[in-house]
């Protein structure tokens, strides 16, 4: 499961939401690391813990 | 005696002797205004394709280069050694079509700095963005990032995913 759709699963009001160019953005640098949020300043949902993203089935 | 302008004997015509001063090299700052210089200019392309994240902007790679002339791109990274301002041009194909969203944008020092085109139709199989920036010369680094959501990756084409760049001005 992407870090894209665990934030979805998580909030589910997300799925609709502009994560283009809205407030929070996801990102990858293609250096083995693996996908992160870069941005989190969503104004009513708090940013995920990584043990809720770890959590998520 | 004080010489303000020299006649070519030859050919009859006039000019001004411009002097580096302590420097023997003419610098970007002596330039006059209007006038290109011959400040860096780099040009990469995708020798092999990146797989793009889903719902993520992802970094592309441009692993092969055509051009750099002052050896300041590396790692799909361009790090300017002379400030000021640069002019960047990105072209990006997709291994199939995007289906909804794809969105370029030049990123600066990690960050996002400017968005390219935004395109949300259903058939998205190639997009480009242009930007100009500042770089102090120094720190300043510039990179391309794509956001999809259709699952796609980059192609690997000299002609169709590539990144370049030129001085267009000086600081």
């Amino acid at each position: 499961m992407t870090l894209y759709e665990k934030i979805i699963s998580l909030y589910p009001e997300l799925a609709t939401y502009n994560f283009a160019t809205g407030a929070i953005t996801l990102q990858n640098d293609s250096d083995g690391k693996g996908d992160y949020i870069a941005k989190w300043e969503h104004p009513t949902l708090v940013k995920p813990t990584e043990e809720q993203l770890q959590g998520v089935a | 005696m004080a010489i303000s302008t020299i006649t070519g004997a030859s050919t009859g015509s006039t000019g001004t002797v411009i002097t580096t001063g302590s420097s023997a090299a003419v610098t970007q700052s002596m330039l006059g205004t209007n006038v290109a210089g011959n400040g860096p200019a780099f040009s990469a392309y995708a020798g092999s394709a990146t797989t793009l994240t889903n719902g993520a902007y992802t970094k592309v790679t441009f692993d092969t280069e055509e051009f750099d002339t002052n050896n300041n791109f590396a790692s799909s990274r361009f790090t300017p050694t002379v400030a000021g301002y640069y002019q960047f041009i990105s072209n990006i194909a997709f291994a199939g079509s995007v289906t909804s969203e794809a969105v370029i944008a030049l990123y600066k020092n990690g960050s996002i700095y400017k968005y390219g085109i935004d395109m949300q139709a259903s058939g998205i199989v190639m997009f480009q963005g242009t930007f100009l920036a500042y770089a102090n010369g120094t720190t300043d680094y510039f990179e391309i990032y794509v956001y999809q959501n259709s699952s796609r990756s980059s192609v690997a084409s000299s002609s169709q995913t590539y990144f370049q760049g030129a001085m267009v001005r000086s600081a």
